[in-house]
């Protein structure tokens, strides 16, 4: 029999643990053009505000040792236009899909997470309380213990069905951070957003990002994730679903060992949209290899 | 859009064509039949410090032989590690990826103009228009470099039969001066109604094509270059600013976009 590689979080079944990361896949168009969707554990949408976001004016990208910064301003279409113009395409797709929901006030996560509780397609939501390179809002949020409990408790009101809650791990303890969400009612955490980052061109002397600072991610940041999802994983209940840098199917395995349930793939697949598919090849041989039956039962066996 | 494909091709065929430029040519890549003339491959580096690939516009196809040319400069870290590639290398592409050039009608006189580095879509566009049945001798190819040294494949391009005018900032080739000036001197003398424009190069450059384009009101199409991580769309970090107000991404609703549509930075 070929090994299992469903999950399940906050009752929430995927049919594998691979789940495309907020701002990394658009809201899954782009990749339905090289590959059917239900390849995918679940898209996850780029994050939606209450109004439309043009961005940050260019440069938004900056290449670095192992990765990337970014600083895209959370650029989206608004709830209005997701709901009408891509919902209907993704209500077609054979995937999970979670709508990451961004907001500059409790007030706006609450309306779009209320809008969003009509919309049968959003299988779960995903509280970006974590973005580095927007400044009226998101990390705010996931910096201080109450206004991560109010916004997740807020929100958890008027959105019936699981709502994760994505953390920074620009932050002193993220523990402390993990167990306000869970407070608030979180089902689930994703861990980790981008990590704070900034670079200069050494002869205009200007920063490279036009909004200064940026979130890095990629390879580089995989050790910091793994860290942060391993410290949650001892001191919270609540299911988490790891990111940062993965780019193959070992990355995915470290996270599972360190307790992670499912995974999210960010940056790589800018390097190979077909990355996940690969991912779940790999994964699928290695655990025929060490004669496991699931993918679940990774999770948390780290040795220590 | 066509389905872009992800695959490995060798480098089958390496030509140093001076002052560091490199024409590459790759194959088998099972995406060649489909790429059109403004398109570009996206190419993953054989190393561990360079993490993004590199976007390339294609200069030319062989479908039969599913091969792919790649002209380019060594300017950074990227092209400086393709340059050192090497007759029976492999390479990952991904492609084809981006909107082309639009053909103009077989009865208007197209006004290339390419600057330094931008020269592979526009010859590919000229040698497809040809191919097409385009009267060479209505496609007028204004090729401008800082010096002979940066004008290269300059007797592919008369073989084709195009009217070429060579611009160098040195006067060490053709006309001294930049490129767009014996552009405007053209377009001054023969502006007809069925007449297009096409440009590809440094960013001034691009500016002032896209300006003589809106002052003798003559249609036509503009390829950019932009760093871009994904190539697909997705990351939304390769974005210009459209003068309508807003942002476009470079990689998919270009690199090919409408003259006096992009807020060109110079």
């Amino acid at each position: 029999m070929p090994p299992d590689l469903k999950c399940k979080i906050a009752g929430v079944e995927f049919a594998n643990p691979i789940m495309t990361a907020s701002g990394c896949a658009g809201y899954g168009e782009e990749l339905a053009q090289i590959y059917p969707l239900s390849n995918l554990g679940a898209l996850v949408t780029k994050s939606i505000s209450l109004k439309v976001r043009p961005g940050h004016p260019p440069p938004r990208t900056v290449e670095t040792p192992g990765g990337m910064l970014n600083a895209i301003g959370l650029a989206n279409v608004g709830i209005d236009r997701f709901l009408s113009e891509k919902v209907p395409f993704l209500k077609k797709q054979k995937t999970k899909v979670i709508v990451n929901v961004a907001g500059s006030t409790i007030d706006e996560y609450v309306e779009v997470c209320s809008r969003l509780n009509d919309c049968s397609c959003a299988d779960m939501i995903e509280l970006n309380i974590s973005c580095p390179n927007v400044n009226e809002g998101g990390i705010e949020f996931g910096t201080s213990p109450q206004l991560t409990e109010k916004t997740v408790a807020a929100s958890r009101k008027v959105f019936k069905r699981p709502i994760i809650a994505k953390l920074a791990p620009n932050v002193t303890s993220i523990t402390e951070i993990a167990d306000a969400a869970e407070q608030g009612g979180a089902d689930a955490l994703s861990i980790i957003n981008s990590v704070i980052g900034t670079a200069v061109d050494i002869n205009s002397w200007q920063p490279l990002l036009s909004n200064v600072n940026g979130g890095l991610t990629g390879p580089a940041i995989k050790p910091i994730a793994l860290a942060m999802v391993a410290s949650v994983y001892r001191k919270c209940k609540l299911p988490i679903i790891g990111i940062g840098g993965i780019t193959d199917y070992k990355d995915v395995i470290e996270f599972l060992l360190y307790g992670a349930t499912a995974v999210q793939v960010g940056t790589a697949l800018f390097v190979d949209p077909s990355i996940p598919l690969k991912i779940v090849k790999g994964l699928k041989k290695y655990l025929k290899e060490k004669k496991l039956k699931s993918v679940t039962e990774l999770i948390g066996k780290v040795r220590r | 859009m066509t389905k872009p494909t992800c695959e490995d091709a060798l480098v089958v065929k390496k030509r140093d064509l001076n002052n560091d430029y490199f024409s590459l040519v790759l194959a088998p890549f099972s995406g060649a039949k489909s790429i059109k003339p403004g398109q570009f491959v996206h190419i993953r580096l054989p190393s561990t410090d360079i993490y993004f690939r590199r976007a390339f516009s294609v200069a030319s196809v062989n479908p039969a032989k599913k091969e792919v040319e790649i002209i380019f400069k060594v300017f950074g870290r990227g092209t400086k590690i393709l340059g050192k590639m090497r007759k029976g290398d492999s390479l990952d592409l991904l492609g084809p990826l981006g909107v082309p050039f639009s053909f103009p009608l077989k009865n208007e006189n197209a006004v290339i103009v390419a600057g330094g580095v931008g020269f592979p879509p526009l010859m590919f566009l000229a040698e497809k228009m040809i191919e097409k049945g385009h009267n060479p001798k209505l496609i007028e190819f204004f090729y401008g470099g800082r010096s002979r040294l940066e004008l290269v494949e300059l007797s592919r391009l008369r073989k084709m039969g195009i009217k070429l005018h060579l611009s160098t900032d040195d006067g060490s080739a053709g006309n001294k001066g930049h490129v767009t000036g014996p552009v405007e001197q053209y377009l001054k003398k023969n502006l007809k109604e069925k007449m297009k424009l096409f440009g590809c190069g440094p960013e001034r450059m691009l500016k002032a094509v896209d300006e003589l384009g809106l002052k003798y009101n003559v249609k036509g199409q503009l390829a950019l270059e932009a760093l871009m991580p994904c190539g697909v769309g997705i990351c939304l970090g390769c974005v210009v600013h459209l003068k309508a107000g807003g942002y476009a991404r470079v990689c998919c609703d270009g690199p090919v976009f409408e003259i006096g549509v992009v807020n060109i930075a110079s």
